[in-house]
């Protein structure tokens, strides 16, 4: 699996694709979606999408793929490698978003939840498909959310497309479990080789699983915890472990659209409280002129001491 | 001249060993006053296309821009060696870093000639027509 797309630039989010089989673009197709990597607090969270003609949905049952979290590494390699090599039938796409993506998107001002993040991701590669020409009849989806809810969203967003999207749908579809299978090698091989754009040196790449429960997580979490940046980009700021350890460990950092309370964020930026400005008798010399707009939209005021 | 009477002197003999590192203007407030692995964590990972830079930091996403000091001016970061005991102390600061530019970084925003860093920097050349004698 190429990955260098991504590795040019692991800060945000990347498609890599198969090319398209000749027989999907003149067939009715069928197609899975799955993700990988959906809870760990470290690396990216990749989406994948794999397709085939309806006509070929037996010849993928005898590749034997299953599950991917039923496979060990080398077994999800091999089926992947079985996959790659069905091309003349078979085809996928994977959505790479990166921890930084996930972090920047879910700590905006405008919150931007994981479960629409998903979403989006998921639709974008079956449009991807579509765009590319294949000829789309049959969707089947994996979730973990509420199932019902996410079909008809998909079946209204893909109108003619027979959306069925299940909970464990990579154990009950191959077309799934194919798909499945192309996103967790993808994330896989990206965390095991993954490039720190901070300038880290020789960095412990003992992180375990990244899961938040992983003891080897969490001490390598403590290990590359700096008190003013925080993390490097490979961890997912907005995850509560993550978050946690920033809270108790590095210093606070203050942004205007926190949720703090009014009052204490105002003493906090004049470090001084409305009680105490009350009762101070004001300097003799104190200056009775309105500062003009101009300076103060400007943030420019005199100081005549430090 | 603070408003007690005493005097805070900058100590030039210390320019010439003042460094010139790169200055980023952050969004927010950091409750930390010291040095910061900038080199380590945050330059290498900002990204530049055309004008505009972009980074994150502490998983939030900022856009940014460099921005020159006013023409004729110099930037400084000065820094105090010892704070008196007294407010009736004169106080000396020493300069530690000099500065001709710096990047600023909005939270999300692109940046733009409207943001208040952009237009400060525009009050010298003001000042220096509005005060210029005005011609016969």
């Amino acid at each position: 699996m190429d990955l260098s797309d991504f590795e040019a630039d692991n800060s945000v989010s990347c498609r890599l694709a198969s090319p398209v089989p000749e027989a999907c673009k003149s067939e009715d197709c069928c197609l899975g979606i799955d993700e990988a990597g959906r809870g760990p607090v470290l690396g990216p969270m990749v989406y994948g999408i794999c397709f085939c003609p309806v006509s070929r949905k037996e010849d993928l049952k005898d590749l034997k793929v299953a599950d991917s979290k039923t496979l060990s590494e080398a077994e999800r390699e091999n089926l992947f490698l079985k996959l790659d090599k069905a091309k003349s039938f078979v085809g996928w796409a994977l959505q790479i978003l990166s921890p930084n993506t996930i972090s920047t998107s879910m700590l905006q001002r405008a919150k931007y939840n994981l479960n629409a993040l998903s979403h989006d991701a998921a639709i974008g590669l079956v449009q991807y498909a579509l765009d590319c020409g294949v000829q789309l009849k049959e969707v089947f989806v994996d979730t973990v959310g509420p199932a019902e809810k996410y079909e008809e969203k998909l079946s209204q967003r893909f109108p003619g497309i027979k959306v069925t999207v299940r909970p464990k749908a990579d154990s009950l579809f191959p077309i799934v479990s194919a798909a499945s299978i192309c996103a967790k090698v993808a994330r896989d091989h990206i965390v095991k080789g993954w490039k720190f754009a901070e300038d880290l040196g020789e960095v412990d790449i003992e992180y375990g699983s990244g899961y938040p429960n992983d003891p080897k997580t969490k001490s390598w979490l403590l290990k590359y915890l700096d008190p003013v940046f925080g993390y490097p980009q490979f961890v997912r700021f907005s995850w509560s472990t993550a978050q946690t350890l920033l809270d108790s460990k590095a210093v606070t950092v203050h942004w205007d659209d926190d949720e703090e309370d009014g009052e204490k964020a105002a003493a906090r930026q004049n470090n001084t409280s409305m009680l105490t400005y009350f009762s101070r008798s004001k300097p003799a010399s104190a200056p009775t002129r309105e500062t003009h707009r101009f300076f103060t939209e400007r943030r420019l005021q005199s100081i005549d001491t430090l | 001249m603070a408003a007690n009477g005493c005097v805070t002197a900058v100590q030039l003999g210390s320019l010439s060993q003042a460094d010139k590192s790169q200055l980023h203007l952050l969004p927010c407030e950091v409750e930390h006053d010291g040095p910061a692995d900038v080199a380590m964590f945050f330059s290498p990972t900002v990204k530049e296309h055309k004008c505009e830079k972009t980074v994150s930091f502490r998983g939030r996403g900022l856009k940014g821009q460099e921005v020159n000091c006013p023409q004729g001016y110099t930037g400084l970061v000065l820094k105090e060696a010892q704070r008196p005991s007294s407010d009736q102390e004169d106080r000396i600061v020493m300069v530690s870093s000099v500065f001709h530019n710096f990047t600023y970084w909005n939270l999300e925003t692109p940046p733009t000639s409207d943001d208040c860093v952009v237009m400060a920097m525009a009050w010298p050349k003001l000042a220096e027509m509005i005060h210029a004698p005005v011609d016969g």
